[in-house]
């Protein structure tokens, strides 16, 4: 039994195995064989747009922080289902209701957030009061 | 309906007309003179119905009487328990009595928030009516905060001067001494479950409260420190002159009329009903505090060169009568004590109307300001002359009787007493004869004076009942005695037992 | 796992919060398509509906006592009682609301729907007996409540009073978490009946004790009582009126609700003078500081923390008088301090301008019906005869000398008259001064006037009239003393600590 427990684990072992080296040759073998043109904004540690290093103030739209606010919102929610899907053969019908609800709920806020304007990119106050 | 009938419902009724009168104000368009009519007739009907209670009431008997018992709340166990003994039926007519009179002192003085006015003052009826009917301790309680608000506002918003100030010292100072009876009660009830004054006496007198003993003396302190400062006893009576000269004529009335002898009558119920020992223990400090009050009271009114004041600090002098009379637990004493009581109920409550009848044609109460009044105001100084020599204990009029049989009581108690009180009559014949000398005798040193009108027919036929009961109860006193002096003679009855303990000793 | 399927007597059996989600749901789907004068009007009314139909659910839902959801939902008595208390609370703030949303200007939608959202938390939070569910229904609640005072966008005040009541809410909640994790540490459960069961058993470890103090210090938050209160003031001044009237009354009541259960059905070890220093310094504290504010609503914020502290001392006594005078209190308090809100709101006028206690000079004269309604819940709260206030200060304090806490219940009664003079100074404002400036006051709308009259019909019938709300208090004190009769049916799950 001992024996056999440990031999259970060996195909995770061989999975980790195979992610670092696949991994780690792709490092490699880029430093090998990848061209290196260097600039200015290349060498900054991020290429999305941001300044990395600058005043902590900086100033941008609420509506970023709308989005976010939003995303993780519906992406908690979402993460629900997960283990709902588990068992849902053992709830049964009950348990196909139960999430239709609550789904329903969920649908609820996006049609709030969707008619108040929150999706609207372009306008800055919102057809029905300011967000 | 039959009599049985009507004996066990009359309290309630005699309580709680004035309660529907006020409702019936409420919902009353604002028509001042109607206004004023049905106060005056509802506060007449409260008169008339408190008559069936001397009337049918079995004088040779001292316990209480047209009783009623309900049980109102279960949880805690409170009885809606009425009835009245000979010493505070008498406190429920003299209510009733002067509430009328105040009506009709108020009938022209009282011009704007007439409504109001009306309401409040015949809330503070019943709430006054409650508190001597009541025998269950909560119920008691119950009535004797609801007289706070009607009369605090009374004061402060149809007085004069500093009628803020005057209020809210009255209210702050009966209050916060009330928390401390409330306590006392409190602590009763959780000792025995019951609030009823009847239960709670026996169960006291026959040991079977818990932890009794040492408590006992805090017990008594909580009771009489809520009703030294009611009536107001020696160190507890900054409050009164204060609120008297502030309150308009019908407040002052109310307040000396019946308010003060809320609290002498619940140290003769309450004090010596259910703690006779620690009354008797006590008995010494308290009768000093009594006499002091009694000279001081009469020293100061002397040199006030206010009419409201001086009456005031006259009331603070009459009351050490009272509780020296309750404190010497003697039969003549405690008789007497009741029946100063309901005197200067009747004269203070019209010396004050008759400061109140000036205070309306001249706006001050500064005695420099009149002098020689009896010229333009006969029937005033009439009046006037008669309620002072009430007042100051002339024979056949109604403050002689009591303050004798107080004196005789204090006598008995230890001489002392009798001596030191005795002065304080003399003092009292000083300052009233000296106000009234000052007031209508002289020249007239005023211009504005010199044309004030007499006496308008409401006015006099507010002094008039006043002035004949009085005369009633200087001529014939048993009326009221023989109801009183059986009830006293109950009441005293632990105390016989209490000295016949000292003396076997 | 033989069944997992929950019946229709566990929906039954919470019901009322279904009720009020559903409202605000139906609140929250018609508020994008409404104008502002409709959102106003038709949401109010719908909100309204919603919380009458609560309080008709949490009567049917009497009918059904028993355990819901795998022993999480408890009905029983004690939680019927606070169901219709919430459920009423909020109907009267809602009525208060309609005209106070028009005169601030202030677009209604989201306002109901979190009113209704607050109410499902605070409801359930009385019939929850599981330590997670119940810090659940908490957050609900609080969170409703953190954007509803700041409700008054234009003010500075408001949303310093909701960030203020987010920070410091968050931290005690923060409190309460840690406590329900070192009692589960101690205990082995989250449940309650099991909790009160293995401390009964195995006798009572250290780690009890802590988690006690810490759930208490986050009730403590809720309920603002000494020395959680410094809150109070501060947000009491700048949230919304009515919502300051819902705050003080339905969250309260029902952090109450909970304490109750937490400290007498658990039977909590060392609470004892953890409540009796708490109730004696919340007293004290309310009072003094409540002697010099000029805001009213400062001042009643204070007052409300007095009065957390005169409830608190039903706490210290025997459980049988202390939790029905408490229940008993809550109620009436409620009464009384939503009658007192409700006409303050009314008096501030746009933006809340009239607040300090000089505006209210003359009252008595410009609106004499306004002055006498506030002078009826001032007297109620300052515990005078016929009005609940009395009753619920008496019941209080004779459970205490029951109980043998003679010194609480003098500093008790010393403080309620140190509290007379400030209740007496606004009613001296409003009858003895004479009017200063032009303030205009408005006539009272219908709406508005219902609400002052019920709260005025409570607050005298609980004076008049306690013995049958009593008797029902005591009935649910009796049954939330013997838990276990009600748990006996069969537990469907494994216990919950086992999970």
């Amino acid at each position: 039994m001992p024996e056999n427990y440990i031999v259970r684990y060996l195909p995770l072992l061989f999975h980790m195995l195979i992610a670092a080296v696949l991994a780690g040759g792709m490092v490699v073998l880029s430093y090998f064989v990848g061209y290196r043109r260097p600039t200015r904004a290349k060498m900054s540690p991020y290429e999305c747009g941001m300044t990395p290093v600058g005043d902590a103030r900086g100033r941008f739209s609420v509506k970023f922080y709308l989005v976010a606010m939003l995303f993780i919102l519906f992406d908690v929610e979402a993460v629900f289902l997960y283990p709902w899907a588990v068992i849902l053969r053992q709830l049964k019908m009950f348990g196909f209701y139960e999430m239709m609800v609550y789904i329903g709920i969920v649908l609820v806020g996006l049609f709030y957030v969707w008619k108040k304007g929150v999706l609207d990119w372009n306008q800055t106050s919102t057809r029905r009061g300011t967000i | 309906m039959t009599l049985a009938n009507l004996n066990s419902l009359i309290l309630t009724l005699v309580t709680f007309i004035p309660l529907a009168g006020a409702l019936l104000l409420v919902l009353c368009p604002r028509r001042d003179r109607d206004i004023r009519i049905l106060a005056l007739v509802v506060t007449l009907l409260t008169f008339a119905v408190s008559l069936h209670l001397p009337a049918h009431f079995h004088r040779s008997q001292g316990g209480f009487q047209f009783e009623v018992s309900r049980q109102w709340i279960t949880t805690p166990n409170i009885h809606y328990h009425m009835a009245v003994d000979g010493v505070s039926l008498w406190l429920v007519v003299l209510t009733t009595f002067l509430t009328p009179l105040c009506v009709l002192i108020s009938w022209k003085s009282i011009d704007s928030r007439v409504k109001e006015f009306f309401i409040l003052l015949l809330v503070l009826e019943t709430a006054l009516i409650g508190v001597f009917t009541s025998l269950d301790l909560f119920l008691f309680y119950f009535f004797w905060e609801a007289t706070l608000i009607p009369m605090a506002l009374l004061i402060g918003m149809y007085g004069h001067g500093r009628k803020v100030y005057a209020a809210v010292k009255f209210f702050l100072y009966t209050m916060i001494a009330s928390v401390f009876m409330l306590a006392a009660i409190l602590w009763l009830y959780a000792k025995t479950g019951s609030f009823d004054f009847t239960t709670l006496q026996s169960a006291i007198s026959h040991g079977q409260v818990a932890g009794f003993l040492s408590a006992a003396p805090w017990l008594f302190l909580a009771f009489f420190i809520a009703f030294a400062v009611k009536v107001p006893l020696f160190p507890f009576h900054t409050w009164l002159p204060d609120a008297h000269v502030e309150a308009p004529t019908a407040g002052s009335v109310m307040l000396a009329g019946v308010l003060l002898k809320m609290g002498t009558y619940g140290m003769l119920r309450f004090n010596l009903g259910l703690f006779p020992e620690q009354a008797r223990r006590n008995a010494p400090w308290i009768i000093t505090l009594a006499l002091v009050g009694i000279v001081y009271g009469a020293l100061v009114a002397l040199v006030q060169p206010n009419m409201k004041k001086l009456i005031a600090y006259s009331s603070i002098s009459h009351l050490g009568f009272v509780v020296l009379g309750i404190f010497s637990f003697t039969q003549v004493g405690l008789d007497g004590a009741v029946f100063v009581m309901l005197a200067h109920g009747v004269s203070t409550g019209a010396l004050f109307m008759l400061a109140g009848i000036l205070y309306q044609r001249r706006h001050t109460y500064e005695i420099k300001d009149f002098g020689g009044l009896a010229t333009p105001m006969p029937r005033y100084a009439a009046f006037f002359l008669f309620i002072v020599l009430a007042s100051a204990g002339l024979p056949l009029l109604n403050g002689f009787v009591g303050e004798f049989l107080v004196l005789s009581g204090a006598f008995q108690a230890r001489a002392l007493y009798g001596i030191v009180a005795a002065t304080g009559i003399i003092w009292s014949a000083g300052y009233l004869l000296w106000l009234y000398q000052r007031t209508f005798f002289g020249k007239i040193t005023h211009q504005e004076n010199q044309a004030l009108p007499d006496l308008s027919g409401f006015e006099t036929a507010a002094l008039l009942p006043a002035a004949a009961a009085a005369l009633l109860m200087g001529v014939a006193p048993l009326l009221w005695l023989n109801m009183i002096d059986p009830a006293v003679h109950t009441a005293l009855l632990p105390f016989s037992d209490v000295l016949s303990k000292v003396a076997g000793q | 796992m033989t069944q997992t399927i929950p019946q229709v007597a566990d929906y039954i059996r919470i019901l009322p919060e279904l009720v009020l989600a559903f409202f605000g749901l139906v609140v929250m789907v018609l508020d994008p398509l409404l104008d502002d004068e409709g959102s106003r009007k038709t949401l109010g009314g719908i909100a309204l509906l919603g919380a009458l139909c609560g309080l008709g659910a949490s009567l049917w839902m009497a009918q059904s006592p028993g355990l819901a959801f795998w022993n999480m939902v408890r009905v029983d008595s004690f939680s019927v009682f606070f169901h219709v208390l919430i459920t009423a609370i909020v109907a009267v703030v809602i009525l208060t609301s309609y005209e106070y949303m028009a005169v601030q200007r202030i677009r209604a939608g989201e306002y109901y729907g979190l009113i209704l959202f607050g109410a499902v938390g605070m409801t359930l939070m009385s019939s929850a007996v599981e330590l997670v569910l119940i810090f659940i229904a908490l957050e609900i609640s609080s969170i409703s409540s953190y954007v509803l005072a700041g409700f008054r966008r234009r003010e500075a005040s408001s949303s310093e009073s909701s960030l203020k009541y987010f920070l410091l809410g968050s931290f005690a909640t923060a409190f309460f978490l840690y406590g329900v994790a070192l009692m589960f540490g101690a205990t082995g459960s989250t449940n309650i009946t099991a909790i009160s069961q293995a401390l009964q058993a195995k006798g009572v470890p250290r780690l009890a004790y802590v988690a006690v103090a810490l759930m208490f210090v986050g009730l403590g938050f809720k309920v603002a009582s000494a020395p959680f209160h410094v809150w109070t003031p501060d947000v009491y001044e700048g949230a919304p009126a009515p919502i300051v009237a819902l705050m003080s009354t339905g969250s309260k009541a029902a952090a109450f609700a909970v304490l109750l259960r937490v400290m007498f059905e658990i039977n909590t070890p060392g609470r004892f003078w953890l409540i009796w220093v708490s109730a004696a310094l919340s007293m004290t504290l309310g009072n003094l500081s409540a002697l010099v504010q000029d805001n009213v609503k400062r001042l009643l914020a204070y007052s409300s923390i007095a009065h957390a502290g005169y409830l608190l001392v039903a706490f210290a006594a025997q459980p049988g008088p202390g939790i029905s005078a408490a229940m008993f209190y809550t109620a009436s308090y409620a009464a009384m301090n939503v009658g007192a809100f409700a006409v303050v709101s009314h008096f501030a006028g746009a933006e809340e301008r009239y607040v300090t206690l000089a505006d209210y000079a003359g009252l008595g004269r410009r609106s004499p019906l306004l002055a006498a309604t506030l002078t009826i819940f001032l007297l109620s709260l300052i515990g005078i005869p016929i009005t609940g206030g009395f009753f619920a200060k008496f019941y209080v304090f004779s459970a205490a000398l029951k109980s043998g806490l003679v010194w609480l219940t003098l500093i008790g009664l010393l403080n309620s008259a140190i509290g007379a003079y400030y209740y007496l100074r606004i009613i001296v404002m409003m009858y003895m001064r004479e009017p200063k400036g032009e303030i205009t006051v408005r006539r009272i709308p219908a709406s508005l006037g219902v609400a002052l009259a019920l709260s005025v019909l409570a607050t005298l019938y609980l004076g008049v009239l306690p013995g049958r709300v009593l008797d029902f208090a005591l009935r649910s004190a009796t049954q939330l003393m013997q838990p276990h009769r009600a748990a006996i049916t069969p537990a469907p799950t494994p216990p919950v600590g086992t999970m």
